[in-house]
């Protein structure tokens, strides 16, 4: 994952799959990011080939942290395989969501 | 070092450099055998080389005895590597015992009974991907009017997940009474999994209950995949959906229950993203094949059918599980 | 008390004039060529620990000899910040070695005898002693 920070707003670039072996280097990549209140975090999925249930927690996870800091988060990106993983999981309902081929939620 | 390997060693050598015979080399490398055995230093094995041919050839130039000693000075972190996997070998033993005592207490703790109700066949296959089983299957019935049963998924693998799996159990254990709705049983076991588990831990449910009276299958999922229906007089499938989020990340969660009534003949196949995460080297095994492979086995009882899905996927995937595997089957049969 | 000798680590350099001075005290006592090599690794892994995790040290060659038989034992000292957890250096494994075998296990296989004496903010002191056979 490659980041960018810049004051308030974060902008991470995710790629590859996720699973089970890779999502530990990602839960770390993401508990590294300052939590400032307010903070906006934007995560480009676009080259995520594969994220099974454990990239989920991971993603799951730095969500709640950032919104108990009063941040947002928004995925970006997804493919349509990865949406409908988060619109199974409800996560679609409270998670800022936008698809690969551009439109909203 | 034991002369006698010395001695064995050189006579070796003096043998194979006379003839260079494939049985020379194979005598060599069985006793190359017994070296690792008896722990002899790659470095040690250098040194009665150098010995040996100083004893059979000692006119050789000095610089040969020096590219030896070299030679020995590297094969020091050869040997260190050795022992040290040999350590860890040992070591991943030890934690096979650790782990196979875990697994047994984990299926004592969640074992649940297959009910039996009048009318109603029931299948079930749930296979864990590594030793502990992230899957989680909990029946709820008075072996008379419901049959209640909950698929649960915990996000992750291995031994976190199955730690994870005692809420779950504990919680259903407090729910008695198999009449319950299946959208107030997941309520009841989100906020049990939200209050104690991890923050990174979440668990996918489905909740189906069946009424023998009505044959009306009645369920709520908390973000897990979505049953398949199959209705045999239109002889297709449909998805049986219910809005719910995930369990854990959020206590106050309002969770949709729907019906569907079952004919002779209908049955309802619930599973975990084990089943549609099946992957094969060209990519996912599509829902489709999923569809039809169940679609051909469908005149089978519920277990026969479960089994026979189970095999074939393991089959297509080569016999490597990627995700824990969990297939149940509700069959109406009169 | 046996004649010693010692080599102050600082710079990358010392490591060589460290295991130098090793392999001639190993060949004086009568080590064979095998163990005079494997002391000479020991006193190279030692050295190479001080001079990237202390900054500075000592290595510290004595001849010993005890009940008849002849040895040899190296000090590895430092003031250095100290090992925070012995056991978790102590084990085999990738976070120890990086898969290479070596660290304070390799040391310990090398040798006959092996102590640590560490304490945190302070220093450390490794003793490892090897006999003739």
């Amino acid at each position: 994952m490659v980041l960018k920070e810049e004051d308030n707003f974060v902008k991470g670039y995710i790629s590859g799959e996720i699973d089970a072996f890779t999502a530990p280097i990602l839960r770390e990549k993401l508990s590294a990011i300052d939590l400032k209140d307010g903070l906006q975090a934007e995560l480009n999925m676009t080259e995520v080939s594969y994220m099974d249930s454990t990239g989920l927690g991971v993603i799951v996870a730095f969500f709640k942290n950032v919104n108990a800091n009063n941040g947002h988060v928004k995925l970006t990106g997804l493919s349509a395989r990865l949406k409908r993983l988060f619109d199974i999981t409800g996560l679609g309902e409270i998670m800022d969501i936008e698809t690969d081929d551009k439109g909203g939620n | 070092m034991p002369q006698e390997i010395e001695r064995q060693y050189k006579e070796i050598l003096r043998q194979y450099v006379m003839r260079q015979t494939e049985q020379n080399l194979y005598t060599g490398q069985n006793f190359s055998r017994q070296l690792i055995q008896k722990n002899i230093a790659p470095e040690e094995v250098i040194s009665i080389h150098k010995a040996s041919l100083e004893e059979m050839f000692p006119e050789l130039p000095m610089n040969v005895w020096h590219s030896f000693d070299l030679l020995i000075e590297m094969m020091i972190r050869y040997g260190l590597a050795l022992k040290e996997h040999e350590s860890l070998l040992q070591k991943q033993e030890e934690m096979k015992v650790e782990m196979d005592l875990a697994a047994n207490v984990q299926k004592t703790l969640l074992k649940t009974t297959v009910p039996s109700v009048s009318g109603l066949e029931i299948g079930l296959v749930s296979v864990p991907a590594r030793q502990m089983n992230g899957d989680y299957v909990y029946f709820l019935s008075d072996s008379k009017d419901y049959a209640g049963v909950a698929v649960a998924d915990v996000i992750g693998k291995g031994i976190p997940a199955a730690l994870c799996m005692s809420m779950v159990k504990y919680g259903m254990d407090s729910l008695e009474d198999s009449h319950t709705n299946p959208a107030i049983v997941l309520d009841v076991i989100n906020r049990i999994v939200e209050k104690s588990v991890d923050d990174d831990m979440f668990i996918s449910m489905f909740y189906g209950r069946y009424n023998v009276e009505n044959s009306i299958f009645t369920y709520a999922s908390a973000g897990h995949e979505p049953a398949l229906f199959f209705d045999s007089e239109k002889d297709d499938f449909s998805e049986l959906h219910a809005k719910g989020l995930l369990l854990g990340v959020v206590p106050n969660v309002i969770y949709n229950q729907h019906d569907v009534k079952l004919k002779t003949g209908d049955f309802v196949v619930m599973m975990t993203d084990g089943v549609t995460e099946c992957r094969t080297d060209e990519g996912f095994i599509e829902q489709e094949i999923i569809a039809s492979l169940i679609r051909s086995v469908k005149h089978e009882s519920a277990q026969t059918m479960v089994e026979m899905v189970y095999k074939e996927l393991e089959k297509m995937q080569n016999f490597e599980l990627r995700d824990d595997f969990t297939l149940v089957i509700y069959k109406k049969t009169s | 008390m046996g004649y010693q000798s010692s080599v102050e680590i600082l710079t990358e350099w010392d490591i060589v004039a460290a295991r130098q001075l090793g392999r001639n005290e190993a060949k004086e006592v009568g080590f064979g060529t095998v163990d005079q090599a494997r002391i000479t690794t020991a006193i190279s892994e030692l050295a190479r620990n001080i001079y990237l995790y202390a900054g500075k040290g000592k290595i510290e060659i004595q001849r010993i000899t005890e009940g008849g038989r002849f040895g040899i034992i190296i000090i590895a000292s430092d003031e250095g910040p100290g090992i925070p957890d012995v056991r978790k250096v102590m084990e085999d494994g990738f976070s120890t070695s990086g898969g290479l075998g070596a660290g304070m296990p390799g040391v310990k296989r090398l040798m006959d005898d092996f102590k640590i004496e560490t304490t945190l903010g302070e220093g450390t002191v490794i003793k490892a002693t090897k006999w003739i056979r």
